[in-house]
């Protein structure tokens, strides 16, 4: 249950942000889709919505905030569990809700505004998808939604990082069927995100190379990760200087997207965006880096079958 | 060039029935002869137009996000493999796209219909287009529940909605235009539903889903878009529907309309335990009424994912089997849901569908007008298409099929008491020339001097859906894509586009709606020409009503004794 950032701006008139800091990481999501604009169903903006920030700690989100909720660390699942059973009527063990951080009230006064909301969504942060519990987390929220359904219209959305990290996922699962955490090593795709992701394949030494678009894990990933990109032949493709480019064996520079390369973002409700260059650029784009190695590539001997059966079948 | 000598040629846009001609191909199209070049032996073999689709889902948001939603599906699925010609990818109930390419081709089918489009994720599924390779595209643009449009239908403003209509088909690089559930996708938006054609739509006082439906048939046949209005009725897939969708087919008398997955919207009873097929009385009426065309939307048993862009109907399924949902509404157009659902025969609303299914296929007459389709995932996968080819080809497989349904179901459907079989003649109908004829795709579905060389061919064998489900030949654009079972070329499609005219002043009514409601700007909206795969624009019927669709002559006699079936 998603929507898009367009609906949000035009009838969400109740608003949850779970294990996300919107006020620093996504700086203009207040201001230009959820919070302050007027629409032609809340035309009073921001007093026609409520707004409630869920998470373990205070952040500079909490002062847009109308119901700021603290809860324990690594209790999120318990709480969307409580908040599921509340909704279904069902009855609450006492000592797991003193457990997680907030009261009964509290959950049953989120239950009661999330119920008599027109149109709610609920945004979940990195803080939700990415600690203990990963993906049974942003399960539970997922289903949380789809079952206020049954009384109120309800979606919810994940907030992605930076840079165009949602084109790249939009993309992969159109060509592969998977976000990311890809294999090709068996000539298909294969998914497996705690084996076949970057970080994983890295950590393990399980690379010969690596090719490296608009991103810097030099500055992110874990120390053996990063030992390991140092070792190999590493390329990075960026406009600037990274600190994974200061431990590549290449760096091309290329041009800066949306600035001086033309192209395709997609915004954090997979809704594509067309880049314009305004400005004219001495490098190549990173499209054109690409397709020159690719082109490089095959004028080499093909180390790939010319045939081969077509298809197989996987068990 | 090519020549293919000996085969037995089913080519139902020029009446020819299992004669033995010879086919000639230069520069991508049926010539009369050519000197030289590569000859197919196709003696003893059967040869159809290339497979048409006029309504399935093959790119964009909602079947991109059902990809995502089925990552389980993928470990027990075909995998294509990479090599020098091939791209790898996964086969499936929501295909990869270079996957769907190699899947429609190795079937026969050269072009295909993508049926719903978000004009705010147009660009979106036009790049996914062009990384399905073979295939020839075309898409229809959702309409029917576009915010600005509606409220200029509710200030009565017709000749501006028009030019709203013809700057958003343009603007999303669409072919034609679908209209799903119309009214009761905007009502949706706040969790309603509009289901009779009088009901008031929530945000609206004038408005009905039967205002909307008339006047988007009319825009469309005053625009002259060569396909008729692309309608997915309302009250899609629940008991008792039968009423709306006769009660819509009458408010279209006078009017083009292709009325899409017909099997969704033909059941009786009052709800899910009275449900029964109602495909007897939608085929009566729809066998008097030549102004429509239809596409079966036909289920098979087994698993799929359901994914459409009508919000009510996949949250009743969620309700109803409380698997996984997932929901992605498109601001100011439209909603869609996705949910992965199994059609079981020991399920009577699940038997009830698997029957009328067939049984529109059977009842309506005229293959001119009902085309093959399952709504590709929604009832079963595309790549199934064969074991419907089947069910239609023998009265034995049939009944064999219907043993497993409960007595319960049996008494609540008509599939028992028909015995028609479908000819080769008539599959060539279904699959190729009818759909090419409803899209208006004159070089489409037919073997004719001009016409694309998109050709599929045949050994002719007992085991139809065997036969159906691996041609020995497929070639597109007089290009042979498969032999053997290989892929042997991968060549890329087009995209046929329409430009119907507008009146340019609309931009600058369009553009201050777009700053009130939109997110995106006005200038970033409409897809630029460079994005597609070789655009080619199609003409638009116009200055004169477009004929309606052609009904059947008699089917000429069969030209050979052929196997029996
Ligand atoms: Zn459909």
């Amino acid at each position: 249950m998603t929507c898009t950032l367009g609906e949000v701006k035009n009838r969400a008139d109740f608003i949850v942000y779970w294990g996300g800091n919107p006020a620093e990481c996504h700086p203009r999501h207040f201001t230009k889709y959820t919070l302050m604009q007027k629409s032609k169903f809340l035309p009073r903006g921001r007093k026609d919505r409520t707004m409630i920030l869920v998470d373990i700690r205070e952040t500079k989100s909490g002062g847009a905030a109308d119901i700021f909720l603290q809860i324990r660390p690594g209790k999120d699942f318990e709480v969307l569990t409580i908040l599921r059973a509340i909704l279904k009527g069902q009855h609450v063990n006492s000592s797991i809700v003193a457990e997680t951080g907030l009261t009964l009230e509290q959950m049953t006064d989120f239950i009661d505004r999330a119920k008599k909301a027109r149109f709610g969504c609920m945004f979940f942060g990195m803080g939700l998808s990415m600690t203990r519990g990963k993906h049974m987390n942003s399960a539970a929220l997922l289903t949380l939604a789809a079952e206020l359904n049954a009384f109120t219209k309800f979606v919810a959305m994940p907030m992605r990082g930076h840079g165009n990290v949602t084109g790249a996922d939009v993309i992969m699962r159109w060509q592969t069927g998977f976000p990311f955490g890809i294999t090709f090593n068996r000539g298909y795709p294969r998914y497996n995100p705690g084996e076949f992701s970057t970080v994983d394949v890295l950590v393990r030494g399980d690379t010969d190379a690596a090719l490296i678009l608009g991103a810097d894990p030099g500055a992110t990933m874990p120390q053996p990760a990063i030992d390991h990109l140092a070792r190999i032949p590493t390329i990075v493709l960026d406009p600037k200087v990274t600190h994974t480019s200061r431990l590549a064996r290449v760096h091309i520079t290329t041009s800066v997207a949306g600035i001086s390369a033309p192209g395709t973002a997609y915004r954090m409700d997979e809704i594509p965006l067309p880049l314009k260059p305004a400005l004219k650029s001495p490098y190549p784009t990173d499209e054109e880096v690409v397709r020159r190695i690719n082109e490089a590539v095959a004028r080499k001997p093909h180390w790939m079958p010319a045939d081969g059966p077509m298809t197989i079948m996987q068990h | 060039m090519i020549r293919i000598t000996g085969g037995k040629i089913f080519d139902p846009a020029n009446g020819i029935n299992g004669q033995v001609r010879d086919l000639c191909i230069d520069g991508g199209k049926f010539v009369s002869s050519v000197i030289g070049g590569r000859t197919i032996d196709a003696a003893g073999m059967i040869i159809f137009p290339g497979g048409v689709d006029v309504h399935t889902h093959v790119a964009g948001g909602s079947i991109n996000f059902a990809r995502a939603m089925t990552p389980e599906d993928h470990r027990r699925t075909t995998a294509f493999i990479r090599t020098q010609s091939r791209r790898s990818g996964l086969g499936g109930m929501a295909p990869t796209t270079f996957a769907t390419g190699y899947l429609y081709a190795g079937m026969g089918w050269t072009t295909v219909n993508e049926a719903a489009v978000p004009v705010l994720s147009a660009r979106h599924t036009h790049e996914e287009m062009r990384d399905i390779p073979i295939l020839d595209k075309t898409s229809c643009v959702l309409m029917a529940n576009n915010e600005i449009f509606l409220d200029l239908l509710e200030a009565g403003e017709f000749e501006r909605a028009k030019d709203v209509i013809a700057w958003h088909v343009w603007a999303a690089k669409a072919y034609g235009v679908k209209a799903v559930n119309p009214g009761g996708v905007a009502a949706w938006k706040w969790g309603k539903d509009a289901k009779q054609l009088t009901d008031p739509i929530e945000g609206y006082n004038s408005i009905t889903p039967g205002t909307i439906i008339g006047r988007l048939a009319q825009i469309i046949d005053e625009l002259g878009l060569p396909h008729p209005m692309h309608l997915h009725c309302n009250n899609l897939g629940a008991p008792g529907n039968v009423w709306t969708t006769l009660e819509t087919m009458k408010l279209l008398e006078g009017r083009r309309a292709h009325i899409a997955h017909l099997q969704y919207h033909a059941y009786g009873g009052d709800d899910w335990d009275t449900m029964r097929s109602a495909s007897a009385e939608v085929a009566e009426y729809f066998n008097t009424h030549t102004n429509m065309t239809t596409d079966a939307g036909a289920v098979l048993f087994g698993d799929t994912v359901t994914i459409t862009a009508d919000g009510p109907w996949q949250h009743l399924l969620y309700k109803l089997t409380g698997r996984k949902w997932g929901n992605l509404d498109v601001e100011n157009e439209t909603g869609c849901g996705i949910v992965p659902y199994t059609y079981r025969p020991s399920n009577l609303v699940n038997s009830i569908q698997w029957a009328v299914g067939l049984e529109l296929l059977l009842l309506i007459n005229d293959p001119w007008r009902i085309f093959l389709s399952t709504d590709h995932p929604n009832g079963a996968c595309f790549w199934r298409y064969p074991e419907i080819i089947q069910l239609l080809m023998s009265y034995d497989f049939r009944k064999d099929c219907m043993t497993k349904l409960s007595p319960i179901a049996r008494e609540r459907i008509t599939l028992p008491d028909i015995d028609r079989e479908y000819t080769l003649y008539e599959i060539a109908t279904i699959t190729s020339a009818g759909p090419a004829r409803a899209l208006g795709l004159t070089q489409k579905g037919s073997l004719g001097i001009g016409a694309d060389a998109d050709v599929v061919i045949y050994e002719e064998e007992k085991d139809i859906a065997k036969m159906f489900s691996h041609p020995r030949y497929v070639l597109k654009g007089g290009e042979v894509v498969i032999e053997d079972g290989d892929i042997r070329a991968t060549p890329e499609g087009r995209e046929f586009i329409v430009k119907p005219s507008f009146d340019p002043e609309i931009e600058s009514f369009l553009k201050p709606k777009f700053e009130d409601v939109y997110t995106m700007s006005f200038e970033n909206y409409p897809v630029e020409m460079e994005r597609l795969e070789h655009a080619d624009i199609r003409e638009c019927i116009n200055g004169q009503a477009p004929s309606p669709p052609r009904t059947a002559e008699k089917e000429p006699d069969r030209a050979d004794e052929g196997v029996e079936f």
